[in-house]
C-alpha cells in the first residue's frame, strides 16, 4: 500500500461523518460555543468597544464617540493608574518569587511523606475552601483597627497598630493574606502533579548518586512542565485579577488601588464612565499578552 | 427657623442646583404624573439594613397600608450595593419608590428620565415644606422629582461633659484660634483633638467642604464644585494649609478609620471633637440615652471673618418614584403619604426594639420641634446660623468625579499632604478630561 492511499482513505473517513454524528457534534461543540461566544467573547468585544465612548451607562441613545479620550486620561492624567500598576507587578512578583515557590517547597515536603504531612496538607489547604471575600472578611476582623489583633496587643483604637492605613506596609500585608490562600493553591496543584512522578525516576537518579536538591532540579521539576506551566500562568492571572480581597478590605474607591478596583470603581454606581471599559481592556491585554507568549513558546517546544 | 431664611436659602439653593445644570440641556418627556387613588399593591426600595432606618420604614409602610389597605413590599438593600447598582436598578425592574438624596444626585437621574415626575404630589404636600426643601427637589426641567424625609448639619460634634472638663463651651470655640487653642488643650490631655476616618473615602470631603466655605466663601465652593474655579486655584492650597494644622491633632491612623471607626473614638471618649454629620446620634442613642444625651454640635469655626460661619453642609435623604417601576401611581400616592405630616408623624413615632424613639429632624415644617430634643435643637441652630446650604461634595458635583477621583485625591493628601500641590494639579487635569456633559 503507499501513502496516498493511505491519504485518501483518511479524506474519506473525514468526510463520512454520519448524521448522528454530525447531531452530537453541533450539540457537543456547536451549542457550548455558541454560549461561550455569548457570554465571553461578545462582551469582551463590547467592552472593547464601549472604551472608546463617552457613557454614563443609561440609556444607550446617549453614548457618544470619545475616540482615545479615555486611554489618553488613563495614561496622562489619572495617578491611580500608575500607583495601580505598582501594586498589580509588586504583586506579580511577590506571588512569582514568594508564594509560589512556597506552595512548591511545601508540596515537595509533603510528598516525601515527612511525620505529620496529612495534617500539614489539610492545613494549608483548608484556606483555598474559603472564597476570596471571605478570605477578606476574615482578615479584616482580625487586623482592623478594633480588631483582634491589635485587642491581643492591648491596643484601643486610637493608638492601634495600622494594617491598612500605614501606606509604607499594607500592599505587603494584604500580599501575606492572598498569600496565606495562594500559597495551599499551588501546593496542591503541585502535590497532585508529584503523584504522578514515576518513583522509578527519583530512584535511578538516588542511585546514580544525585543529592535531593539536583533530583528536585534535574528530575523531578523537568518531569512535571504540564504543572509548571498552569501553575505559572495561575500566578500570572490571579495577581493581575487581584480584586476580591483589596474590595472587601477598602471598598471601591480608592484605598489601595490596584487595577481591579480602578475597573470597579469607573463602571459601577453614580460615577461609571467608560474609563472603567478602558481600564478593562489594559487589564485584559495585560492579562492575556504574557499567558500568550508563554503558552505558545511551551508547546511549540512541545511539538519539536 | 429655617422658614426664617428662606429668602437666602432659596437664592442659595438655587445656585447649588446650577451645578448640575452646567452644559446640561434640559428635556426628556417624562411620565406625566397621574394620581388616582386606587393605586394597587407597590414595592418601597431601602437603602438600608440598619435597625433604626428599617423601624422607621416600618412603622410609616404600616401606616400607609392602615390607611389605603395597599399592600407594599419592602425591599432593603445595604447602602453601599444600592449606590453602586442604582443605574441598572433604576434602568431593569426598580421598586416603585426609593430613598435616594436630594440635590445633583437626584437631577442627574431625573435628567435621564429615569424618575418619575412627582409635580402632582408636590401640589397636594407641597406647602407643608419651605422653599428651600422644594428648590432640592426640583430637577433641572423645573420640575419636582424627590420628597424629602430627613435633614441633618455637618458641623463639630463633642461631649458636653468632656467639653466641661477641659473649661469650654460653645461661646469659646468660634474661631479658628479658639478652634487651635481647643485641639491643643485636647492633645495636652492626651486626647486625639479632631477625629477623623478617609478609609472609605469620602468622609473627609466634609472637611474640604466646610473649611473651602470657611476660607473662600459659598460662592467659591459652588463655583469649584460646578467646574468654573480651577482646583489650581492659590485659594484651594490655601484650604489644604488649614487642613493640614489639624493634622497633628487627628488620629495617626485616618486611614485606617471609617466614619464609625472616628465616631469610636467620640463614643470612648479618646477624642474630643469630630466633624461629622449629625445623624450618628442614633448610634449614640443604640448605645445609651447618656451618650446620646451628652452629644452636642456646633458649627465648624470661622476662619474668614468676610464669611463668618455662614455656610452648613446640610444633605437631604428623602424618596424618588422609578419611572420603570410598575405602579408610579402607587408610588406617588405613597410619597404623598409619606410626605405629608400624617406620614411623617407615622415614621417620628416609630420605636427601636428597645422601645426606644429614633431621633429624627424631619423636612417637614409641621414636625413640632418643641418636641425636639437638646442634641436636635443645636442641629437646628447650626441650621439657622447659615445663610447658604450645600448638600455634600459627593452631591454637589459630578459623580464620575466626586467617587472616582476626588475620594482617592484626598487620600493621598492624608498620606503625603507636602503632595499637595502635585494632587490639585491632577484633580484639575482629571477635571479636564471629563467627558463633556450630554
Amino acid at each position: 500500500m503507499n501513502s496516498t492511499a493511505v491519504g485518501s482513505k483518511k479524506a474519506h473517513r473525514r468526510r463520512a461523518f454520519s448524521k448522528a454524528d454530525r447531531t452530537t457534534l453541533i450539540a457537543f461543540v456547536g451549542i457550548p460555543l455558541f454560549f461561550h461566544l455569548l457570554l465571553v467573547w461578545v462582551p469582551a468585544f463590547l467592552t472593547i468597544l464601549l472604551s472608546f465612548t463617552y457613557w454614563s451607562g443609561i440609556s444607550i441613545s446617549r453614548i457618544k464617540w470619545a475616540g482615545l479620550a479615555n486611554y489618553k486620561n488613563i495614561f496622562f492624567d489619572t495617578p491611580a493608574f500608575w500607583e495601580a500598576v505598582q501594586n498589580n507587578v509588586i504583586w506579580l512578583l511577590w506571588f512569582a518569587g514568594i508564594a509560589t515557590p512556597i506552595g512548591i517547597l511545601l508540596a515537595y515536603q509533603i510528598d516525601r511523606q515527612i511525620r505529620g504531612h496529612k495534617f500539614y496538607e489539610t492545613a494549608y489547604y483548608l484556606p483555598v475552601v474559603l472564597s476570596l471575600a471571605v478570605t477578606g472578611i476574615i482578615w479584616d476582623f482580625l487586623l482592623r483597627p478594633d480588631g483582634f489583633v491589635n485587642g491581643l496587643m492591648g491596643r484601643d483604637i486610637d493608638n492601634a497598630f495600622s494594617f491598612f492605613g500605614n501606606y509604607d506596609i499594607n500592599i505587603y500585608v494584604i500580599l501575606t493574606i492572598a498569600s496565606w490562600r495562594h500559597i495551599g493553591y499551588i501546593m496542591l496543584l503541585y502535590l497532585a502533579g508529584l503523584k504522578s512522578v514515576d518513583l522509578a525516576l527519583r530512584e535511578a537518579s538516588a542511585l546514580d548518586g544525585a543529592t535531593e536538591w539536583q533530583t528536585f532540579k534535574k528530575v523531578v521539576f523537568p518531569a512535571m512542565k504540564p504543572v509548571n506551566v498552569i501553575v505559572i500562568v495561575i500566578t500570572i492571572i490571579e495577581s493581575l485579577r487581584a480584586f476580591d480581597i483589596v474590595y472587601i478590605i477598602y471598598g471601591s474607591r480608592g484605598g489601595l488601588p490596584i487595577l481591579g478596583t480602578l475597573v470597579f470603581s469607573n463602571i459601577a454606581g453614580e460615577g461609571a464612565s467608560m474609563k472603567g471599559a478602558a481600564y478593562a481592556v489594559i487589564l485584559f491585554l495585560l492579562s492575556i499578552g504574557p499567558i500568550i507568549a508563554y503558552l505558545r513558546t511551551t508547546f511549540k517546544s512541545d511539538v519539536q | 427657623m429655617l422658614e426664617q431664611n428662606n429668602g437666602i436659602s432659596r437664592r442659595s439653593v438655587l445656585k447649588g442646583a446650577a451645578v448640575g445644570g452646567l452644559g446640561i440641556a434640559a428635556g426628556g418627556s417624562l411620565l406625566a404624573g397621574c394620581a388616582s387613588k386606587a393605586t394597587g399593591p407597590l414595592a418601597y426600595g431601602a437603602r438600608s439594613v440598619d435597625a433604626g432606618p428599617t423601624a422607621q420604614n416600618e412603622a410609616l409602610i404600616a401606616a400607609y397600608t392602615a390607611k389605603t389597605k395597599n399592600e407594599v413590599k419592602y425591599n432593603a438593600t445595604e447602602s453601599n450595593a444600592f449606590q453602586n447598582n442604582l443605574s441598572q436598578y433604576l434602568q431593569g425592574t426598580p421598586d416603585d419608590t426609593f430613598e435616594w438624596m436630594a440635590g445633583y444626585r437626584m437631577q442627574f437621574f431625573a435628567e435621564q428620565g429615569l424618575l418619575a415626575d412627582l409635580t402632582d404630589v408636590w401640589g397636594t404636600i407641597g406647602d407643608q415644606y419651605t422653599d428651600s426643601y422644594k428648590i432640592a427637589s426640583t430637577g433641572l426641567d423645573g420640575k419636582q422629582y424627590f420628597v424629602p424625609k430627613s435633614w441633618y448639619p455637618w458641623g463639630m460634634h463633642f461631649r458636653k461633659s468632656m467639653f466641661k472638663d477641659l473649661g469650654l463651651s460653645a461661646d469659646t470655640v468660634t474661631n479658628w484660634d479658639e478652634f487651635l487653642k481647643m485641639l491643643d488643650g485636647m492633645k495636652k490631655k492626651g486626647l486625639v483633638g479632631f477625629a477623623a476616618g478617609d478609609k472609605g473615602g469620602w468622609e473627609a470631603m466634609g472637611t474640604f467642604d466646610i473649611i473651602n466655605a470657611r476660607v473662600n466663601g459659598y460662592q467659591f465652593h459652588v463655583d469649584l464644585m460646578a467646574g468654573r474655579e480651577k482646583w489650581t486655584d492659590a485659594k484651594v492650597l490655601e484650604v489644604f494649609k488649614h487642613w493640614e494644622m489639624l493634622i497633628p491633632y487627628m488620629n495617626p491612623n485616618v486611614l485606617d478609620l471609617e466614619w464609625d471607626g472616628a465616631m469610636q473614638l467620640l463614643l470612648q471618649k479618646k477624642a474630643g471633637a469630630m466633624l461629622m454629620g449629625s445623624w450618628f446620634g442614633g448610634n449614640f442613642k443604640e448605645q445609651s440615652q447618656a451618650d446620646y444625651d451628652d452629644l452636642s454640635i456646633i458649627p465648624f469655626p470661622e476662619i474668614n471673618p468676610e464669611h463668618g460661619r455662614d455656610t452648613v453642609d446640610a444633605p437631604i435623604d428623602g424618596w424618588c418614584v422609578a419611572a420603570n417601576g410598575t405602579n408610579n401611581a402607587g408610588g406617588a400616592d405613597f410619597l404623598a403619604f409619606a410626605g405629608d405630616m400624617e406620614g411623617v408623624q407615622a415614621t417620628l413615632d416609630a420605636k427601636d426594639k428597645d422601645g426606644k424613639s429614633i431621633p429624627m429632624t424631619s423636612a417637614n415644617k409641621g414636625q413640632d420641634r418643641s418636641t425636639y430634643d437638646a442634641f436636635q435643637k443645636e442641629q437646628m441652630a447650626v441650621m439657622d446660623e447659615a445663610k447658604y446650604i450645600t448638600q455634600f461634595l459627593d452631591r454637589d458635583t459630578r459623580p464620575d468625579f466626586a467617587g472616582p477621583v476626588v475620594g482617592p485625591a484626598i487620600q493621598s493628601w492624608f498620606k503625603n499632604p507636602k503632595d499637595v500641590n502635585k494632587i490639585v494639579d491632577s484633580l484639575q487635569a482629571q477635571w479636564d478630561a471629563l467627558p463633556p456633559l450630554a
